[in-house]
């Protein structure tokens, strides 16, 4: 029995097609149902070849409106109070009833937009969800994919060890000065 | 001299009794076969052996295999899935964006924070083709070999071949079991008609030996690729993923039923078929 085993030229069907029109091979099992119904793409074998120069992504990035919303919850109040439990299918977790809070209040129009993040954490605390302030309330930018931005917490602390050691540093000119008044006015009367 | 005239089968030009007053030809006249070859060069002496023409299809077998070709959707498959259930069994998940094998770009949606979503829409319809293609061989009685690396699904595998009446092989892949069949697993072994690979990676996270011999011995696969796999020789691709055991239990499922009902669609076929020509037959 005859066969092909060149499976880096054409594909399968193609090589096959062939071996059947010279008359070596008697019609495999598969070969009608193929003819019948062929796949989306022939699968033909191609090279990976690498990419040159710059490389471009093509795939799209998936972002979506509330993501605004979720950045800025996830960076003020951390990971909610509840943990997440993917068992069930229909499952919402506490960033989720945020943001569909702060949409309901968007669309009803009374409040202004500055004092609706606070506004929904009201709301959501009046439904009996306690949360708890992990980090500063920044205000709210413009590119949430600011990649200089760091965590506002820990910006707190480095700012205020920061005025602790100039304040350290300041006393410390302070007594030197006073000591060497002190030192000075010893060995005068002496 | 004339023309020597094309031989047909059975016709000898050894001169017969020779008639009185002629001479006889001398054995080296080109008009005259060397008698000793006379009975290896033709067929007979007598009548003509008629050549076996291969049976032409007769009309049973013809509605029997042809007619399911015509239809779209001969075992109603569109109905086993939908694309919430491909939701819901977490199908759409991919690897990170770094393992992204630049052949599946066509089968992403997008990346949801460095995480590639396989366009589902995409994978409908190749399932479709796939589960299609699947039913239609068991249909006409091939062997199915289902084969994935995986250790975690290893026992699914088995027991859903199992369940099926079909072959798994899901433990190391010896070199030549494809292309060496006939020496390593004994003449006259019967090679699977259709190989289902329900992960295309091998344990070192690189393509699956039994792709590239599958295609060297010209049998059609279907396979689910994720997006670090490589599908250009897989003949039916599915996108989707083969990491969740949610995903995995759904595609074992998935072709358990097409399997299933192919057989039985085929068994109902052939009584049907037996029951008329027993009617005719009276």
């Amino acid at each position: 029995m005859a066969g092909s085993r060149l499976q880096k030229i054409g594909s399968v069907f193609s090589r096959t097609r062939n071996l059947l029109r010279i008359g070596v091979i008697e019609k495999p099992l598969w070969f009608d149902v193929y003819a019948a119904f062929p796949p989306l793409r022939e699968p033909v074998s191609r090279v990976p070849r690498p990419r040159y120069g710059k490389v471009k992504d093509v795939i799209p990035p998936i972002f979506y409106q509330e993501d605004q919303v979720r950045a800025r919850f996830y960076r003020i109040y951390g990971s909610g109070p509840r943990p997440f439990d993917l068992s069930q299918l229909n499952y919402k977790s506490t960033c989720q009833r945020f943001v569909e809070k702060f949409n309901e209040l968007k669309e009803e129009g009374k409040i202004e937009e500055e004092k609706l993040f606070e506004e929904t954490g009201k709301a959501l605390l009046a439904e009996g969800i306690i949360l708890q302030r992990r980090g500063t309330d920044r205000v709210a930018q413009e590119d949430h994919q600011d990649v200089g931005s760091r965590d506002s917490a820990i910006h707190l602390q480095l700012r205020t060890l920061l005025e602790e050691m100039q304040e350290g540093k300041k006393d410390q000119k302070e007594q030197t000065p006073e000591r060497a008044e002190t030192q000075k006015e010893d060995p005068l009367p002496s | 001299m004339a023309v020597p005239r094309l031989l047909r089968a059975g016709e000898r030009v050894v001169p017969g009794p020779a008639r009185p007053g002629s001479v006889p030809p001398h054995p080296c006249d080109p008009r005259v076969s060397l008698p000793a070859a006379a009975p290896r060069l033709y067929s007979s002496v007598s009548a003509p052996v008629p050549v076996p023409v291969p049976a032409p299809p007769s009309a049973v077998d013809d509605s029997l295999l042809s007619k399911p070709l015509s239809h779209p959707d001969f075992f109603n498959l569109k109905e086993l899935f939908s694309l919430k259930d491909l939701f819901n069994a977490r199908v759409h998940l991919g690897h990170k964006k770094g393992c992204r094998h630049r052949f599946m770009e066509p089968y992403i949606f997008g990346c949801r924070l460095d995480q590639d979503i396989i366009d589902l829409d995409q994978t409908m319809e190749h399932l479709q083709l796939a589960l299609n293609f699947t039913a239609h061989i068991a249909y006409r009685k091939g062997i199915i070999l289902f084969i994935s690396r995986k250790r975690q699904f290893c026992h699914l595998i088995e027991s859903t071949a199992r369940e099926c009446g079909e072959y798994a092989h899901t433990r190391y892949w010896q070199g030549g079991l494809l292309t060496n069949a006939h020496i390593q697993l004994g003449s006259g072994v019967r090679l699977p008609d259709l190989i289902i690979f329900l992960s295309t990676l091998s344990n070192i996270f690189e393509p699956h030996v039994a792709i590239q011999d599958a295609a060297k011995m010209n049998i059609p696969t279907v396979g689910v690729v994720d997006t670090n796999c490589n599908p250009c020789l897989i003949t039916y691709p599915i996108p989707g993923n083969d990491d969740s055991p949610t995903a995995m239990e759904l595609y074992c499922k998935l072709f358990k039923m097409t399997i299933i009902r192919a057989k039985e669609k085929r068994r109902q076929r052939e009584i049907f078929d037996e029951l008329r020509r027993k009617a005719e037959g009276k």
